[in-house]
């Protein structure tokens, strides 16, 4: 897989001292990765430095090996998708769709087929004459992504490009870039807040914290294996416990859990609620509590469980198995799998 | 909704805007209906257009008419392109002079327009602080007061901050994403000014043009204090006309004249506004 993007070790600080600090980033060619993180943390800085919208304050941008920082947007071989749609308001479909063609003097056959093209693939063919204030705010932002994808360009770059939908349209249109992003093999850089949705759409996501990364690795591998109790925390939902270091394990109540990373003094254990097992109180083993609540999500159910020891402990189960438990029952508590992570400061 | 209800929502709708009808009657339709009707009576008593061939027969009030317009195009091109380009530097560029601009560019607004006259008048007039000035450097001042340019100064000075106001507000509403969005695919600033900038604020473009011409056409101050005394702009020639030799018709065969000039540039205004009206429902 040849290299598409390198992000080197970019700084870029504000002058109010906020920004982003030694990010570096490298995404091969036809490859989704997204770049989550709460808001403020910096991505759109990151992307937006990768457009040329913003001038690094150090480090190298590279698009297909060749340095780009020096680059004004319009010579940048990058396409970018705004949360505000920025359509022109002046110009209908076609003229929005056909603007960077003409600029680049393609002929006018072709401009035409490849707008009719574009349309097609998201799905919005024969509204070449409306103009954007005619159109939802869905049907906006697929002819931005159109606008977009005509170009071809080496990396397109998606700024939260949904967030302004509602739940249903955003799902339908993940996966329509889903789809387009495997017919045409184009190389993405996706900045979200939803960790849902970063988890859907990625090949590999990267978690941004505070100007930072923490931590860059494939859905699975994040979910699975949040490698600080930030992503921990950001990721999915968790389960967090305190523990004690014993021997070379951590005492969390009757369990002693591996200590994988060898930890040492207070730790914090992150159990998936997937993870959480509950068994009737009599078996004897395990963590004794009290259900507190039992909430139906569709095919499956949470359960709350408040433990002897003080906390409160959340478990998914499928909805069948919930049928013999009512609250206030008493349970006891184990689980299949943790991660372990050192308690710092006030965390 | 009911026929009984639509009625009244009608009567409701007459009764809220005949106070503004009434207005525009009493202080616009009347006086140009009664201009009108005086200027057809003719010298020689009868009813006619002969004052209106007047205007075009003469060859005095054939060069007033000519030096009026010119002197209103001339105006109107300078006032906005001046006007577009401070309205345009103050959008995109920061910095102490940009911030310096935005303060100040207001302030003839402020100041009387006897007085800028008078100002003006001390400052490029024949032995004025200018003229001075730049005879210690042995260059000699074109006639400037008491002469066209002298009048075109001045309705630069007048007219520039208020279009470039109108223009600032226009330019503030373009977004800067839509201008980003327009250098991401690949546009250059000539692109983003002729395909994205001039069509987003061509409306007030239009407004500001029939601003200015309004005002220039049918201004008297400036003139009357600068300008040659042949040729006339057509409000000092109509002041003449009414008050040296007292023609009463004349005077309102002229007034109305220059009104249809007017109309014809509210025409075009009207027209664009209708189209845009209709390219959006
Ligand atoms: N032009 C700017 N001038 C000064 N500070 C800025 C500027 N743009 C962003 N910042 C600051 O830099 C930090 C990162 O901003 P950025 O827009 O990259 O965040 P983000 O991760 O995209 O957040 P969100 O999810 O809310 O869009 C923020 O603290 C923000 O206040
Ligand atoms: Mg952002």
């Amino acid at each position: 897989m040849s290299l598409q993007l390198s992000v080197r070790d970019v700084t870029k600080r504000f002058k109010t001292g906020e920004g982003v600090t030694g990010i570096s980033l490298d995404v091969t060619k036809g490859e989704l990765v997204t770049l989550l993180g709460p808001s403020g943390c910096g991505k759109t800085t990151v992307l937006r430095s990768i457009g040329g919208f913003l001038k690094p304050d150090s480090g190298d941008i590279l698009i297909e090996g060749r340095s780009v920082v020096a680059l004004p947007p319009e010579k940048r071989p990058t396409s970018m998708v705004f949360q505000s749609y920025n359509l022109w308001p002046h110009m209908t479909v076609y003229e929005n769709l056909a603007f960077g063609l003409k600029i680049r003097k393609l002929p006018k056959a072709q401009i035409r087929e490849a707008v009719a093209d574009a349309l097609r693939l998201v799905q919005l063919p024969n509204s070449e004459k409306k103009l954007p204030g005619q159109l939802s705010g869905g049907q906006q932002q697929r002819v931005a992504l159109a606008r977009s994808l005509l170009l071809k360009p080496a990396v397109l770059l998606l700024d939260e490009p949904f967030s302004a939908l509602d739940a249903k349209l955003r799902q339908e249109m993940r996966e329509e870039l889903r789809e387009i992003q495997t017919q045409t093999g184009l190389t993405m850089v996706f900045v979200t807040h939803d960790q849902e949705e970063a988890l859907a759409l990625s090949d590999r996501i990267v978690v941004m914290n505070h100007g930072h990364i923490e931590q860059a690795a494939a859905p699975r591998h994040i979910y699975d294996r949040p490698s600080t109790l930030f992503v921990a925390r950001f990721i999915g939902k968790m389960n967090f416990l305190e523990g004690v270091v014993e021997g070379s394990g951590i005492r969390v109540g009757p369990f002693v859990l591996p200590n994988e990373d060898r930890i040492e003094g207070e730790t914090l254990v992150g159990v998936r609620p997937e993870d959480v097992i509950l068994k009737a109180a009599e078996a004897g083993e395990g963590m004794k509590g009290l259900i507190k609540q039992i909430m139906v999500l569709g095919h499956y159910a949470e359960i709350s469980v408040e433990l002897e020891g003080g906390g409160t402990v959340r478990s998914f189960q499928p909805k069948d198995a919930v049928r013999e438990l009512t609250a206030g029952q008493q349970v006891a508590v184990a689980f299949t799998k943790s991660i372990a992570y050192p308690k710092i400061g006030d965390n | 909704m009911s026929k009984g209800q639509g009625r009244k929502q009608a009567i409701l709708g007459l009764i809220m805007v005949s106070p503004s009808f009434l207005l525009l009657l009493i202080v616009v339709v009347l006086p140009i209906a009664q201009s009108f009707v005086v200027s057809l009576r003719e010298e020689s008593g009868g009813i006619g257009l002969g004052r209106y061939a007047y205007l075009f027969e003469d060859k005095g009030m054939r060069d007033n008419l000519i030096f009026t317009l010119r002197i209103t195009l001339v105006s109107c091109a300078l006032v906005l392109a001046v006007s577009y380009a401070m309205a345009l530097y103050m959008r995109f560029s920061d910095g102490r002079l940009v911030d310096w601009i935005r303060r100040t560019y207001m302030i003839p607004l402020f100041i009387p327009g006897v007085i800028a006259t008078y100002g003006l008048m001390n400052l490029l007039g024949n032995h004025g602080w200018l003229s001075r000035f730049l005879l210690v450097f042995g260059i000699e001042l074109p006639r400037i007061i008491f002469d066209q340019k002298g009048i075109i100064i001045a309705n630069l000075w007048f007219n520039i901050p208020f279009a470039t106001m109108l223009l600032s507000s226009a330019m503030a509403g373009i977004p800067a994403s839509v201008i980003e969005s327009a250098r991401d695919v690949g546009a250059g600033k000539l692109a983003i000014f002729f395909r994205v900038i001039f069509p987003l604020s061509f409306k007030t473009f239009l407004v500001a043009l029939t601003f200015v011409f309004m005002g220039v056409i049918g201004s008297f101050t400036a003139p009357f204090l600068l300008g040659p005394n042949a040729p006339q702009m057509l409000g000092v020639s109509m002041e003449q006309i009414f008050g040296v030799f007292r023609e009463r018709e004349q005077a309102a065969a002229l007034a109305f004249f220059t009104f249809l000039l007017c109309s014809a540039l509210g025409y075009f205004y009207i027209r664009s506004m209708a189209q845009e009206e209709a390219s959006r429902s």
